[in-house]
């Protein structure tokens, strides 16, 4: 394997079953993600960006399966196909923490109240290298200290609720990184915390990303955050991915309707209280009720009858593609 | 913590003079005393007013409340706990009777309990909306609902009259006989305060480890790639653990105080079955004792509690 691909999604689908009703969580969704780059999925709450993640890492529930599609793992030892692997067998359970790690929403709840910080560190060195118990502790202590928190030898022996919230999110970086994963998927990682921390947790993904290669995929529904962290961007609507390519691509001259509204409606820091916010008119649809066509053209100005198929993705440039049956009528 | 358990003890005695004086209060605002209860209400009408005083004075009753009690407590702080105004047995005999029976059936139930209990919860638990799970949770329902006595008395029934496998009631005196003699008088009531028991902790570990099995730690625990075992019990059932003692923790005193519908569907001598005839025939010196006993119990039991918590969950600070 010559190429820079550490994971591709192609056609995924998940749903979900409850109540008898089929929730067509993702539907039809293909990406690629890259070794020392970073990917980030936005859209709006509810599109389904949790559930890519959980699918990539075969942690959905029950009620739900992978539809169709596939996910590929590019690894040193070949090719895996994640999507085939049973659900917690031994197979997936030697990528999760290893090889492809991820970080939560809430770090106040993502740690087990019960346990150390050290102890929950230490957890994925024991199951996934082969270092004694000695070298183990010194490693938590030494990631720790990487991940920029004071006295780690201290630190190391203390349980999640005598950290801080952006301390305890370090400590999911550190737990998450402590096998140098190839891959590492964060969902919205700083949601729960405050906007210095963030800063600060960004610039150590960003640093993780360049030491050691990693590949990550990063939720947010942050606009700011991808100009400043992404190399290439996704931007979900109801299940599947509208529109994707560079950042260039995406946030200069995007070509979906949806993604535009997206922008237009990020208040821009300076521009004071006069400034024109639009706010994307109507609501997401009944996850349940998903229109037959594109879904996004109750909502689009622009929805003509030819939105009411589901438009086909469409390259119009060699890494920007977007799905969109009126995107030249767009601009 | 040491300091915690110093600080909680020393309130403990204060707390056992106030209640003292509202129990001592409350016998006597009950009407009558222990002398119309010893005699006879046939007899009575046939003896004379002088008579009762007599024997109000030979026991003290006749003095007032006030005197009485300061008298009583004066005694107990000599380490002197009175005799029983019925049977006029030193009260620290009857006690120390009585108590190991009640000890022996508490353990029993505890002991059974705890490990049936958590065990099937947790099972339970795991095997969420399958039969086994909705089957015990049928059973755990009945468990809860069905009396004790009635469940008590098909035990009995059942084992005792018509299989005849098992002795109908009582307890061999300690010492008389060999373990292997009274182990038969223990089956039967120490398997129906067991049962009853394990329903309620069984019910209450299946939801408390469902609940720990829904948080984001475990969704953590498996990104690493954990294997399930270690998901379930190392992470899940740790979790589920506090409230579980919490539980176990509040059913101690009145297992201590004794199980008195227990004690009187299997004629088993504890203190449970003294306490109800003591206050029947307020037999005053050996109510308070019971009380008193029975409210350390609670106090201890509430300790304990609070220790254990504190052992299991790095979250609660004793101070
Ligand atoms: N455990 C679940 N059970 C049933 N439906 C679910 C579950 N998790 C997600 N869904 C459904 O899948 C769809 C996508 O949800 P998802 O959590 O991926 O959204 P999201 O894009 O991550 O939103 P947010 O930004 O709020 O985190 C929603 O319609 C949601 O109702
Ligand atoms: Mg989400």
């Amino acid at each position: 394997m010559t190429s820079d691909i550490a994971l591709s999604v192609k056609d995924l689908k998940t749903y979900f079953y409850t109540n008898n009703r089929c929730n067509k969580a993702i539907n039809g969704v293909s990406f690629d993600i890259r070794r020392g780059k970073t990917l980030c999925i936005v859209g709006e709450s509810g599109c389904g960006k949790s559930v890519t993640a959980s699918t990539i890492m075969q942690l959905l529930p029950t009620l739900s399966r992978i539809e169709a599609g596939s996910i590929t793992y590019h690894a040193e030892r070949g090719d895996i196909r994640i999507d085939q692997l049973a659900r917690n067998g031994a197979e997936i359970r030697k990528i999760r923490g290893a090889e492809i790690a991820m970080i939560f929403q809430d770090p106040m709840t993502a740690l087990n109240p019960v346990y150390t910080i050290g102890f929950q560190i230490e957890e994925s060195l024991k199951y996934h290298t082969d270092l004694s118990l000695k070298e183990i502790k010194k490693k938590a202590i030494d990631l720790l200290r990487d991940m920029g928190i004071p006295m780690p030898e201290k630190r190391v022996d203390e349980y999640p609720h005598q950290f801080s919230g952006g301390m305890r999110q370090r400590a999911m970086i550190a737990m998450a990184m402590s096998c140098n994963p190839k891959i590492l998927i964060a969902d919205e990682p700083t949601t729960a915390l405050d906007v210095t921390i963030q800063a600060q947790i960004f610039k150590l993904m960003d640093k993780l990303k360049a030491e050691h290669d990693t590949a990550i995929m990063l939720i947010t529904h942050d606009m700011g955050v991808v100009a400043e962290l992404a190399d290439e961007v996704a931007v979900m609507y109801m299940g599947n991915i509208v529109e994707a390519g560079s950042v260039d691509d995406v946030l200069r001259s995007p070509k979906h309707p949806y993604t535009r509204a997206l922008l237009d409606s990020i208040p821009v820091l300076g521009q004071g209280k006069k400034q024109a916010i639009k706010a994307i008119k109507g609501a997401t649809p009944d996850p349940y009720e998903r229109p037959n066509g594109c879904s996004f053209a109750p909502r689009c100005d622009f929805a003509t009858k030819e939105c009411d198929v589901m438009p086909d993705e469409e390259y119009i440039s060699k890494s920007h593609r977007i799905m969109c049956a009126n995107y030249k009528a767009v601009s | 913590m040491l300091t915690f358990i110093i600080r909680r003890l020393l309130i403990v005695v204060p707390m056992l003079f106030v209640i003292s004086f509202l129990v001592y209060l409350g016998l006597e605002l009950t009407p009558g005393d222990a002398v119309s209860h010893m005699i006879d209400p046939e007899v009575a009408s046939r003896i004379s007013a002088e008579q009762l005083s007599e024997m109000r004075e030979a026991l003290g009753l006749n003095k007032s409340f006030l005197e009485r009690y300061y008298i009583w407590i004066v005694n107990v702080l000599q380490g002197d706990f009175g005799h029983s105004l019925a049977g006029g047995v030193p009260i620290s005999d009857i006690v120390f009777d009585r108590l190991p029976a009640t000890l022996e059936l508490s353990f029993i139930a505890i002991v059974f309990s705890t490990i049936f209990g958590c065990l099937l919860g947790v099972f339970s638990a795991l095997k969420k909306g399958s039969l086994t799970d909705n089957s015990l949770s049928v059973v755990g329902m009945l468990g809860i609902s069905i009396p004790e006595f009635f469940f008590g008395l098909v035990a009995l029934l059942i084992f005792a009259l018509n299989l005849q496998w098992l002795p109908i009631g009582g307890r061999l005196l300690p010492g008389y006989e060999t373990i292997w003699d009274r182990l038969p008088h223990m089956v039967l009531p120490g398997f129906v305060l067991a049962l009853m028991m394990t329903a309620g902790v069984m019910r209450y570990s299946r939801s408390a480890m469902l609940d720990s099995l829904s948080r984001d730690f475990i969704k953590t625990a498996r990104a690493k790639g954990l294997p399930e075992w270690r998901i379930n019990f190392i992470h899940g059932f740790r979790v589920a653990l506090t409230p579980v003692i919490v539980l176990i923790g509040f059913r101690l005193p009145t297992l201590i105080g004794g199980s008195v519908i227990i004690e009187q569907v299997f004629q088993w001598p504890g203190i449970g079955n003294e306490f109800i005839a003591a206050v029947r025939g307020q037999d005053y010196p050996l109510v308070m004792m019971i009380a008193l006993f029975s409210v350390f119990a609670v106090l201890m039991a509430s300790l304990i509690i609070d220790v254990l918590t504190a052992l299991v969950d790095p979250r609660v600070r004793l101070d």
